[in-house]
């Protein structure tokens, strides 16, 4: 199946290392244009310089996503870079944190406002041109318990909804937005690598639990997420999609 | 080395007027030979370490403070011997071995704290009441006249050097052993800065460990196996940007704590062991916005600035000290990872016979803040490895050391092949030689 990517103009805020970078190399490898971007200015050149690698316009520079002002700069740099956007993956996360309020401030301004603004930044050209794709990343923790009641667990959910009414809304612009809800997900620097190392018996629970045996890969997300973006899932619109190997226990209807 | 990435550790460029010396001290030449297998099994070497070194050293015997009151003692055992440590009328302490003249019954039967302050000061034998001073000497021996050859003409128990320093209690079996201040070299310069008088009993325990007592001394002396049998450490951790430093008779090594070891990838959450950290210190982990590669850096900066508002002085500390582990070995059996707000210490004893256990010695002290009461003392346990936990640390070490003990002894590994990162273990080796041998080493036939 030819997904259609080819050519795209793809940008993927958090594209530096893990599930993002995956994300990105995908686009990359399927012949887009793909700018990223990441809090860490020398994380994000590394990256550049291994995804032109693909052969595709790659460009990049860090960027704090709870700066406003900064992060509409550099959204603008992007879409000027790439000559128009097609497809946006906003994805950087603040993670986990529970007992402070300050989890709460922190995961709004990166989980929530950071998605929130860059489809702000792109939604008027994408209208523009009568097309565009924009996939949000949601997670396991918000349809089931993890790690205690917390920010990044509610703040997730509010993307799950937050992408289907974008989607209700611009389907008639040519504009598909759908989520992606990984479950776990282990990577060298991951912090499932840290929970595997630093809080091993909790790691080995869930572990023991999850129906494959193992946690998933960077590259198993970024595969769903490059085909919602695609041409290919030209009907696929306001769709939630888990993709945790069967973790959670709940039936998705 | 297996590193993933490259970290530079900030250091101060020198340590404060009359504070810890942080520099590097020269490498010394130790050779890169085998060290004997039969060190750490053979009973002949393990009688030599008695006659040449346990009875020749100084050695530690307890808390300054378990001994406030004249009359109050330490009783503690070494090898086949124990000894009372009795703090005297004029604040001294005076030490004489725990044993009766008449029959060579223990005076005080068991380890631990006591006091005859009640009794006048007064030992009394508990099996004919044989009467002796707070210094050991024989006071009175009930039905004196049927002993037609008199009381035994020395008059006293064998006495042993006592001497305090650091809040802690030393002592020697040796008559002629140097001053301890002598003994102790670099180490009160290194460590009185840390002000461990301010600092009150946590945890005080036992435990009957199957290894040599130099089994457990290695096991403290080098970071090499972090990444071995203590995983989760490496995000607590810089186990491979570590100072190595080897004094005369004593060694210490500088890890950086709040870091994430270079073995791994900095992961973008804060690694719970490094939030506990913070936590402890009062700092909030979730209003840190910086880098986890700056938390050692920040956790210093909030200690020094908050410190005196928690009642903790650190005044004569070096900024790394505020977040670093500096590990101290004193010849030849205690390990100290020294940290400004607490000391975790072992002491590592033989057995009196048996070269194939020895007795490990848990001490853990915190600071007490200045206007805060001290807290009771924990009681002193004592049992057999594996009956409970010791922490999941301690736990990892105590697990390895049966089945290195059990190596120890196979006819297929000839000794210890050791690393660059395991120079404290050379280094020890060699002052136990020197204190076996001479300073010439071994010679032919010598393990």
């Amino acid at each position: 199946m030819d997904l259609g990517l080819k050519g795209k103009k793809a940008i993927v805020v958090g594209g530096a290392r893990g599930i993002g970078y995956a994300i990105a190399e995908l686009f990359a490898r399927e012949g887009c244009d793909v700018a990223i971007t990441a809090r860490n200015d020398d994380s994000v050149k590394d990256s550049v310089a291994n995804l032109k690698k693909y052969g595709t316009k790659v460009v990049g520079k860090g960027c704090d996503v709870t700066d406003g002002e900064g992060y509409r700069e550099w959204m603008e740099w992007a879409d000027e870079e790439l000559d128009g956007v097609d497809i946006l993956v906003p994805i950087s996360s603040a993670s986990g944190g529970l007992g402070s309020l300050k989890y709460w401030e922190r995961n709004f301004a990166v989980d929530v406002m950071g998605p929130v603004r860059a489809i702000d930044a792109v939604i008027e050209g994408m209208v523009e041109r009568g097309s565009g794709s924009i996939v949000l990343i949601g997670s396991t923790s918000a349809l089931e318990e993890m790690g205690g009641p917390q920010a990044y667990n509610a703040l997730k959910a509010s993307l799950i909804t937050y992408g289907k009414q974008l989607a209700l809304a611009h389907g008639k612009d040519g504009i598909r937005v759908n989520v992606v809800s990984p479950g776990p997900i282990e990577f060298e620097g991951g912090n499932w690598e840290m929970m595997k190392g630093a809080m091993e018996k909790f790691y080995n629970s869930l572990i023991r639990k999850h129906p494959q045996g193992r946690f998933g890969k960077p590259e198993e997300i970024a595969r769903a997420v490059g085909f919602l973006a695609s041409p290919a899932a030209s009907w696929v619109n306001g769709s939630h999609l888990v993709v945790d190997g069967g973790f959670t226990n709940n039936t998705h209807f | 080395m297996d590193v993933k990435r490259q970290q530079d550790v900030k250091r101060p460029a020198e340590a404060l007027p009359g504070g810890t010396p942080i520099e590097k001290a020269p490498d010394p030449d130790l050779g890169h030979d085998i060290i004997p297998a039969e060190r750490y099994t053979s009973k002949e070497f393990a009688q030599l370490e008695w006659d040449r070194m346990w009875s020749k050293v100084w050695l530690l015997g307890g808390r300054s403070d378990d001994i406030p009151e004249p009359g109050d003692y330490i009783c503690t055992n070494i090898g086949k011997e124990s000894v009372l440590l009795v703090r005297q009328k004029d604040g001294s302490v005076a030490g004489f071995y725990n044993v009766c003249l008449h029959r060579g019954n223990r005076l005080v039967p068991e380890e631990g704290i006591g006091s005859v302050a009640e009794q006048d000061g007064v030992f009394r034998c508990g099996y004919h009441h044989w009467a002796y001073s707070s210094k050991g000497k024989l006071l009175h021996i009930p039905d004196r006249e049927t002993f037609p050859q008199g009381a035994p003409p020395c008059g006293r128990v064998r006495p042993v050097k006592a001497d305090e320093w650091g809040s802690f209690v030393w002592f020697s079996l040796n008559p002629d052993v140097e001053p301890l201040m002598d003994y102790l070299g670099v180490i009160p310069q290194h460590l009185d800065p840390y002000h461990m008088e301010r600092m009150a009993w946590t945890r005080d325990i036992t435990v009957e460990w199957d290894c040599n007592w130099k089994a457990s001394v290695d096991a403290f002396s080098e970071t090499y196996h972090v990444q071995g049998i203590h995983p989760q450490l490496k995000w607590y951790l810089d186990d491979v940007n570590v100072q190595y430093d080897c004094y005369d008779k004593h060694n210490r090594y500088l890890i950086p704590f709040a870091s994430v070891s270079p073995r791994v990838q900095l992961p973008s959450n804060m690694p719970p062991l490094i939030a506990g950290m913070m936590e402890a210190a009062g700092m909030d982990p979730a209003e840190y916005e910086g880098p986890i590669s700056g938390v050692r850096e920040a956790l210093q900066k909030f200690k020094r600035e908050h410190g005196p508002e928690q009642g903790k002085d650190y005044s004569d500390l070096n900024d790394e000290q505020l977040t670093d582990d500096y590990h101290y070995t004193i010849f030849p059996n205690v390990s100290m990872n020294v940290h400004a707000d607490d000391v975790m210490m072992f002491r590592q004893r033989p057995h009196p016979t048996d070269p194939n256990k020895m007795l490990y010695d848990i001490w853990m002290f915190d600071l007490v803040p200045s206007d805060e009461k001290w807290p009771e003392r924990p009681r002193h346990q004592h049992f057999k490895h594996g009956d409970k936990t010791i922490g999941q640390v301690l736990d990892q070490d105590a697990f390895n050391l049966p089945h290195v003990q059990a190596g120890m002894n196979s006819e297929a590994f000839p000794g210890l092949w050791l690393g660059e990162q395991e120079v404290r273990l050379r280094h020890f080796h060699r002052t136990l030689s020197d204190y076996l041998y001479g300073k010439n080493g071994p010679g032919e036939g010598d393990i």
